[in-house]
């Protein structure tokens, strides 16, 4: 079969692979009909979360059809059209029971890099890296889901696979965001970043009853599109002073909550982030935390910051004095993708979230090096690049 | 011109220097290091399991569970009421051998001694409940012989009793929870041969002694 590998650091090349088969009895294999891109993806082909190989399969956010499935799944029957969390999660650990399925236990197999790293090894994503658990991932016409009844979810007829593809990764993360929020109706909320994950994270953050969502990027054609799909207010900090701005949008108070869905390659203007950038490019530092310290200064005393970003090692200039003294709540992670999904495919079946129009850039999986190209540089009001394995 | 004094006090400070840096890798080293006892090296390892301690004694009576769960790796014959017989290999060291005696002990105990292997050792396992409904703690005991060269020489090919008793701390925990024991080596990717097998040692390295 077909499928899009890493071949090295800024290298992506679509080549013949041989085809995943059923390896224990829980397994699914799921034929890819839909498999997006990510921001997290550009973290490991630009080799600043390490541990990828020469010939990994990229994708870990995807829907498609079930084609066979290993003899104990029993929810899961071949021919669903089914979308797939990111996260692998074994439904048997304490974490699973407890509906925190990105910690699982079980479903890194190759947990030591992330447990001389962080401490602990959480669960394994889907073609993300071997610090991740060595999967191949979703951007190929064929894959491999472990665990098949507890990843996969038949989705509703009648919503597009563009769509639903979003339930996989950006929709739990974004909600996720707006969770960790703990709303209660009235609030003010500030997103930093609009790709999918920062408006996904913005329209949750509307359902569980913010009051105003504001949204932060430099991208003009981002912010418009979310003005215009979720009716938020935008600040462009290439051209706005944001600290500022968001005191005097809440009257000197800041937000209540500060949702930062950019991840370790944050962007910036100015000499700090040169000299973050400069850090980062000699592996002086592994990850940019240039809208974490911006989220952490501008959020009201005693509220909260949400990360979903993603980082993976040290930050410099971590401004912990700041949360320490003005009592912040920080809380971060990886989305529980399985305690999510099934709730978030409701809402789009009754057209509450409506998230295909992320996928701006419907493609052939052949074109995948050229999808990730035109999705990293934003080219053409990219916001997300869809790749279509079973499309000529 | 530099001074002589100068480089009488550049020699100092570097001098001062590497004794720090000495003393502070020998305490880390020390820290790091199993204890001994009588020639043996000795480590305790625990896990917990997501499953009350009947249910993991449950998994280690119900035969076809265990063979099924055991079957890449080893094989219990049961000699007497008390005392079984175990015949291992270890998938990830290069198929290395190990015969072992397990004896019950008691109600939640047994203990092993290895009969045949690459190196001596015995160890003992204790179930306790965990706390707050967190299921059963599965301590261990290991003791095996061996000389710090040795030991060193294990810990680079990964070949360490230690680093074994924590992988399969790790697969029994999976084995009760999941029935399974995920393996991701050889799924598709665009490798060739000589690339996938660079890619084995890696992931092999990646998965030696890992704790979730």
């Amino acid at each position: 079969m077909r499928a899009l590998c890493w071949e090295g650091v800024g290298k992506l090349a679509v080549r013949d692979v041989p085809e995943p088969a059923i390896r224990a009895a829980g397994d699914i294999i799921v034929k890819v009909k839909a498999s997006s891109v990510c921001g997290s993806d550009l973290h490991l082909i630009n080799g600043y979360l390490p541990a990828m190989r020469e010939g990994d399969i990229l994708g870990h956010e995807f829907m498609g059809e079930v084609v066979e499935t290993g003899p104990d799944v029993r929810r899961i029957k071949v021919g669903d059209r089914v979308v797939v969390g990111s996260v692998v999660a074994c439904g048997g650990c304490w974490y699973c029971r407890t509906e925190q399925y990105s910690l699982c236990d079980n479903s890194n197999p190759q947990p030591v890099f992330t447990e001389k790293l962080w401490g602990h090894s959480p669960a394994g994503i889907l073609g993300y890296s071997h610090a991740a658990g060595g999967y191949s991932g979703s951007h190929a016409e064929y894959i491999r889901v472990p665990f098949g009844d507890v990843g996969a979810f038949t989705v509703p007829d009648g919503v597009p696979d563009d769509s639903v593809v979003f339930a996989s990764d950006a929709m739990p993360t974004g909600w996720m965001a707006a969770d960790f929020c703990g709303l209660k109706g009235g609030e003010v909320v500030a997103v930093w970043g609009a790709g999918g994950v920062g408006q996904m994270a913005a329209r949750s953050a509307q359902i569980l009853g913010a009051e105003r969502v504001i949204v932060i990027d430099r991208l003009p054609e981002r912010l418009a599109t979310a003005a215009g799909r979720l009716g938020v207010e935008t600040i462009n900090y290439a051209e706005t002073d944001v600290l500022e701005a968001l005191r005097e949008l809440t009257a000197g108070r800041g937000p209540d909550a500060c949702i930062e869905a950019v991840g370790m390659e944050s962007h910036d203007v100015g000499p700090i982030y040169a000299y973050d950038k400069a850090k980062q490019t000699a592996r002086l530092q592994s990850d940019r935390p240039t809208s974490i310290r911006q989220a952490i200064m501008a959020c009201r005393k005693g509220g909260t910051v949400s990360i979903v970003g993603v980082y993976g090692g040290l930050v410099d200039k971590f401004p912990l004095g700041a949360a320490m003294n003005k009592a912040l709540v920080l809380r971060m992670g990886q989305m529980h993708a399985q305690r999510y999904i099934p709730m978030l495919l409701d809402r789009i079946a009754v057209g509450e979230i409506d998230p295909g129009y992320l996928a701006t850039h419907p493609m052939p999986l052949e074109q995948g090096a050229k999808g990730y190209e035109i999705f990293e540089k934003k080219e053409d009001g990219c916001l997300r690049t869809v790749l279509h394995p079973q499309a000529a | 011109m530099t001074s002589n004094g100068a480089r009488w006090a550049l020699a100092g400070a570097a001098t001062v220097t590497a004794v720090g840096v000495g003393r502070a890798v020998a305490r880390r080293r020390r820290r790091h290091q199993p204890e001994r006892e009588d020639g043996w090296y000795v480590v305790h390892r625990g896990i917990t399991v997501d499953r009350p301690v009947d249910a993991v004694i449950g998994f280690w009576t119900d035969r076809e569970r265990l063979d099924r769960g055991l079957a890449e790796w080893a094989t219990l014959e049961q000699v007497d009421d008390n005392r079984w017989r175990c015949v291992a290999s270890d998938p990830v060291g290069g198929g290395t051998e190990w015969r072992a005696e397990i004896t019950v002990d008691g109600p939640r105990r047994l203990s092993w001694r290895v009969t045949a292997g690459p190196v001596a050792q015995r160890g003992r396992v204790e179930l306790l409940p965990a706390p707050q409904d967190r299921g059963t703690e599965i301590r261990a005991e290991l003791r095996w012989r061996s000389g710090p060269v040795r030991r060193m020489l294990g810990l680079a090919g990964g070949h360490e009793p230690d680093l074994a008793l924590r992988s399969a701390l790790r697969r029994i925990k999976s084995l009760l929870e999941t029935g399974q024991v995920l393996d991701t080596r050889h799924d598709p990717s665009g490798r060739d041969p000589k690339q996938e097998q660079a890619t084995d040692r890696i992931r092999e390295q990646l998965m030696v002694g890992g704790r979730p």
